[in-house]
């Protein structure tokens, strides 16, 4: 695609079913009631000249450009502020709105630099096209007069500079940062001719504000006033590739806009259906990390851990690898060997990761890392909905009375759909908040929670039982929906368990700390409010009881009817941007694609005649079974794409110990992250900006990952696990990834009717897509339940194993933030450090005052697995008992003190409760020295001509 | 494979449907271990003695073939 | 009490009024002599907007200071109406007047443009002003 901004029709889209027709310069044009005058002309391909005006915000009408005449109207209105009105005639371009639009013109222009040549928008300015379009050829009031010329630019955002003396104070960005963004961080400062844009208060700049560095206001900016540093340092991209970005669930589609083989800047897509034209610091800004001096491009092998890496061919690399899985497999069976998925690759990927495991390597051994985020889900929605999925699209959310969160922090961990939720709450939606800490979403500008029940960490059942007991005992359930919809026996079944008096908010405040009163008063709201909508994310799934949590979930959403249509729903706010798709695409060791268990003889028929194998119909290890098995020298071998289970998996020294007992890891990363360290063979892995396929957010809808670059490796992640394949006598010719679609599409029920060509037309869908649903499926469950009728599952509150006593009498819970992503290999790799240099722990004044600790202080975080240090952030976002912090820092090792307790249904660690004790600290802790030491030792890599023996 | 762990585990099942009745416990934690566990799995535990394990998990261990 | 115990109770004289915004930045100029940024900031937090949007109308509105000036305040009438009644001649012997003591502060149109010159002490207003009296209004200020 070329280089050229998307359409902008000035105003929002309207709603209405009502239409009017009216005259536009001749032309008839028929438009919903409520559109603007500028909107409808722009739809019959006109252009009026406009400034303020952005189809993504309320018109404004401030900057007096798009002045129109309308038959029998006196003066000249503003197109974007008038609606079109029945039988209206309309001029855009008269002699009269000329002289108008020239003189407006000239005021901006009297204050603007005419440094047009070597500014960074040059030809890509709105400004500059408007002075075209309005035949602007001189400024009658000079330059001399007063003016904001001299003023100075603030380069404070890593990102992006603001130079006010370019700005011509339309408001688009302060506007863009309220309406789309939720944020509210920027203002006009002053009145009159001393306007100007302001981030936060006088003595801010943008990176002090409480700009979250969405881009917004940059991609609203008319000039150069915002402007991308990548732009000034490049210039103006010449093409561009529409995909879609690899950090999380949300799954926004960008614009890659290129300039030859160079990335110039990633803008959000406003066609893309899952963000709108939206975007976050991580997906707009933070992809500096591709091109990062880490980044490892050659394979490299070595022949055992202690040994410096050596850079070979592929050939060399892919022998090597595919002859110690040969010899692992002759001497200890196929049952020694298996694989790891990626959440962060495509699903043609995955898939065929999975696919060498099977067939290749003759094991089910093969997992993902959902198995320790959201493979919870995957049990819990599959035993009551009968699919492992979320319920809904994201555009639901604008249908939703009352919104419960739980376990999620959309703000930080899934942006951009946390501002449409905020723009829907911002509407009047109630929200209730369910987690331990004080999310932004409980309170920030504009937006409050009715209800937070800061539970204590590892009662999400309790709290969620003892809403259920609310809305049983008090006849607030939805006893039509649940007798057409549910099984009715099970539903009394559960309906007679949560009644029980040991249920009640009252009993279980003893358990949960939430004061049952705020507890019986969310749950009313929940079930009396309108449409409820739950979403949820790893606060729920990572627990020793996830799976039960998940399905207590599904429970309170079939009991109160909110199942089957907008507005209401289970979403999932899924952490990776392909997690969903990893799981579809049968990441399990007990399922196969579209989540069919690998006992079903049926099934593995179909695979088999397909791939010419014979499948094992036992299921496989799971990741932690895996490293168990490794430890007891049963599992010797593992290839993982994709995922850095060293820093991301619990219990690091566990970790560390199964790597270390095997004989052949094969890493397949863009890194050498910390899992490398304990790798035999590493294959160089690409990124997201390099490869085809696709990827499946949160809400099931599978987009193109478009290649924008060729591969720095020189090779796409699909085609290194084929010449993996092949290495190992497979014989596998696939060419292009959309020929494992259509695999996957002719093996896979729920895929049916996906090909890369149906996506290229139809620019996203969501499964099921097959012949029931052809264009996919937004919201499912509408006609009835997967399994056909809904699944009541009685959920009993089993406290954690895992408990404070007074050696460690702390809970310690984890999580996300903005500007960082997961184990930050990416981010730490790019300029977010600026906002998140480090992992801190929070913690209670009261506790931290108990231990004379005060913010900035070096604490030791001690469980009974492992401590590590880190530095202490005093606040009341926790509450007293509960300590958290982040783990997007290999240096904090937050994993070294994770425990190895886990989901009971799917082995999901306990990630979010660990019994912890904190005191003060000098400095790292011997596992912390010991670790870099080793880090540094293992990441060698020998010089390409070896050194001649210095005697 | 460490058997106090699988013990650990299969307990933990247990645990979680023992509040449908020790009858249909027992099937249910046989089933899940069924579908999800591997192979070397299931017989380690069996060859472990289940000296730990919880009445459910055992009669569920009982009924694996 | 210190001043963020004393703007908690400013906020809390004006819980549950829509729009509360004004009446207590007015409050707090009133009471601080000014609005500054920390007392933004605490505002801001306390009604659930932006530091930005507090700050925003802070500095809109001429009546809001950053940083507090103890001198009295004259404000003088400089608009079309007055200028046109002759404000522009006694400009000098009022700047004269007001010397470093008084803070004499142009303001455009106090609404009385058919009594002109104007000026306002407080909330009281002054009309037909001519040398004399305005130098008396600010020597009295």
């Amino acid at each position: 695609m070329a280089y050229e901004p998307q359409a902008d029709f000035g105003t929002p889209q309207v709603a209405s079913e009502t239409r009017v027709t009216l005259t536009i310069d001749g032309r008839s044009v028929t438009v919903p009631q409520g559109t603007s005058l500028m909107r409808a002309a722009a739809l019959t391909g006109g252009s009026i000249p406009k400034l303020c005006a952005s189809d993504n915000l309320a018109a404004f009408g401030s900057c007096r450009l798009c002045l129109v005449e309308v038959d029998g109207m006196r003066g000249t209105p503003a197109s974007c502020t008038t609606p079109a009105a029945e039988g209206m005639t309309v001029h855009t371009q008269t002699p009269r709105l000329q002289k108008l639009r020239r003189g407006v013109m000239e005021l901006y222009i009297s204050d603007h630099p005419l440094d047009c040549l070597t500014c960074s928008a040059n030809n890509d300015c709105e400004l500059q096209d408007q002075a075209a379009a309005v035949g602007l050829r001189d400024v009658r009031f000079g330059y001399a007069g007063e003016n904001h010329l001299g003023l100075a630019a603030d380069t404070s955002n890593p990102y992006f500079d603001f130079d006010p003396s370019k700005c011509i104070a339309c408001s688009r960005c302060v506007r863009a940062c309220d309406e789309v963004q939720g944020t509210f961080a920027l203002t006009m400062d002053g009145r009159g001719f001393a306007s100007k844009i302001s981030a936060g208060q006088a003595g801010d700049d943008f990176l002090s504000s409480e700009c979250v560095s969405c881009g917004a206001c940059v991609q609203a900016c008319p000039t150069a006033t915002l402007q991308e540093k990548a732009v000034k340092e490049i210039g103006k991209p010449e093409r561009s590739v529409i995909t879609t970005c690899a950090y999380c669930g949300v799954g926004c589609t960008f614009r890659a806009e290129m300039r030859g083989e160079q990335l110039v800047r990633m803008v959000p897509w406003k066609d893309g259906k899952a963000n709108h034209g939206h975007s976050c610091v991580k997906g707009r800004f933070a992809w500096g990390y591709a091109q990062h001096k880490d980044r490892i491009t050659a394979p490299m092998i070595r022949e055992s851990i202690d040994q410096p890496w050596r850079e070979v061919s592929w050939d060399e690399a892919l022998g090597f690898a595919a002859s110690r899985l040969q010899s692992i497999k002759a001497q200890y069976g196929a049952r020694a060997l298996g694989g790891i998925t990626s959440s962060r690759c495509t699903n043609e990927e995955t898939f065929l990761v999975q696919k060498l495991v099977r067939a290749g390597f003759g094991t089910n051994n093969v997992d993902t890392c959902a198995r320790v985020c959201h493979s919870p889900t995957g049990y819990g929605l599959k035993t009551t909905f009968g699919t492992s999925a979320g319920t809904q699209d994201f555009d639901s959310v604008e249908h939703s009375d009352v919104i419960l969160v739980i376990g999620a922090n959309p703000t930080d961990a899934h942006p951009v759909f946390a501002s449409r939720m905020k723009r829907r709450l911002r509407k009047g939606a109630k929200l209730i908040v369910i987690d331990p800490r004080r999310i932004d979403l409980v309170r920030s500008a504009h937006i409050a929670a009715e209800y937070h029940l800061p539970l204590q960490p590892g009662t999400n059942v309790a709290v969620l039982t003892a809403m259920a007991h609310v809305i049983v005992t008090e006849g607030l359930a939805d006893e039509a929906f649940i007798r057409e919809r549910c099984d009715w026996d099970e539903y009394q079944d559960w309906a007679r368990f949560v009644s029980d008096e040991r249920h009640s908010p009252e009993v279980l405040e003893a358990v949960s700390r939430v004061p049952a009163a705020d507890l019986r008063a969310a749950a009313r709201l929940f079930a009396t409010g309108g449409n409820g909508a739950i979403y949820y994310g790893l606060g729920v799934t990572e627990h020793s009881q996830g799976s039960s949590t998940v399905m207590a979930i599904a429970n309170l959403a079939m009991a109160t009817g909110n199942v089957g249509r907008p507005g209401v729903g289970v979403n999932p706010l899924r952490g990776q941007n392909n997690v969903q798709g990893a799981c579809d695409m049968g990441s399990f060791p007990h399922e196969l694609s579209g989540y069919r268990h690998i006992s079903d003889t049926a099934t593995r028929a179909l695979f088999e005649a397909d791939w010419g194998v014979t499948l094992d119909p036992e299921p496989g290890l799971r990741i932690p079974n895996m490293l168990d098995a490794a430890v007891d020298g049963s599992f010797r071998a593992i290839y993982i794409q994709g995922e850095d289970i060293l820093q991301s998996d619990p219990n690091t020294h566990h970790v560390a110990a199964g790597l270390k007992a095997m004989d052949c890891v094969i890493v397949h990363d863009l890194f050498l992250n910390e899992t490398a360290n304990y790798a035999h063979v590493f294959l160089p892995g690409s990124t997201f900006l390099e490869k085809t396929g696709t990827f499946t957010n949160a809400e099931r809808r599978i987009q193109m990952v478009r290649k924008v670059m060729e591969p720095a490796n020189g090779m796409e992640d699909w085609q290194v696990t084929q010449a993996l394949a092949n290495a190992m006598g497979l014989g596998w010719n696939y060419t292009h990834p959309s020929q494992i679609m259509d695999e996957v599409a002719r093996l896979t029920p729920s895929f049916a009717g996906v090909s890369h060509a149906r996506l290229d037309e139809a620019g996203s869908l969501q499964w099921p897509v097959n012949e029931a649903h052809p264009d996919g499926s937004p919201i499912m469950h509408e006609a009835g339940f997967a399994n056909g009728k809904g699944k009541f599952v009685v959920t009993d509150y089993v406290p954690t194993d895992e408990k404070t006593g007074p050696r460690f009498p702390l809970l310690l819970t984890t999580g996300r933030i903005l500007s960082h992503y997961n184990v930050g290999a990416q981010t730490r790799r790019t300029a977010n450090t600026a906002w998140h240099p480090e992992d801190l722990l929070e913690m209670h004044p009261t506790d931290a005052e108990n231990r004379g600790l005060k913010s900035g202080d070096w604490t030791r975080l001690a469980s009974r697995t492992g401590e590590t240090t880190l530095r202490l952030l005093v606040t009341d976002r926790v509450a007293p008992g509960v300590v958290y912090t982040t783990f997007h820092h290999p240096a904090t090792q937050a994993n070294v003190v994770t425990t190895e307790f886990s989901d009971w249904a799917t082995n999901c660690p306990e990630y979010k409760v660990t019994a912890v004790q904190v005191m003060a600290s000098n400095g790292p802790t011997d596992w912390q020295e010991d670790y870099e030491a080793l880090s540094a030792r293992s990441r060698r890599i020998a010089p390409e001509i070896p050194a001649e023996a210095a005697e | 494979m460490d058997v106090a762990h699988l013990t650990l585990m299969a307990n933990q099942i247990a645990r979680n449907f023992a509040v449908q009745g020790d009858e249909r416990a027992a099937a249910a934690t046989a089933e899940h271990i069924t579908l999800f566990w591997d192979p070397r799995m299931k017989a380690a535990i069996r060859a472990g003695g289940g000296a730990d394990l919880s009445p459910i998990a055992a009669a569920a261990l009982s009924r694996l073939d | 009490m210190n001043r963020s115990a004393r703007l908690v109770e400013i906020v809390a004289a004006h819980a549950g009024r829509e729009g509360p915004l004004l009446p207590l930045l007015h409050e707090v100029q009133a009471e601080f002599g000014c609005v500054d940024g920390e007392a933004e900031a605490q505002l801001a937090h306390a009604l659930n907007l932006s530091r930005a949007e507090v700050h925003g109308v802070v500095s809109f509105y001429h009546d809001f200071t950053a940083t507090a000036d103890p001198r009295p305040c004259v404000q003088l009438c400089r608009a079309e109406a007055c200028q046109a009644r002759g404000v522009e001649a006694l400009v000098p012997a009022a700047q004269a007047a007001a010397g470093g003591r008084v803070k004499l502060h142009d303001v455009y149109c106090l609404g009385l443009c058919s009594v002109g010159p104007n000026a306002r002490v407080g909330d009281q207003l002054y009309a037909r002003l001519d040398q004399g009296s305005l130098v008396e209004l600010i020597e009295r200020a």
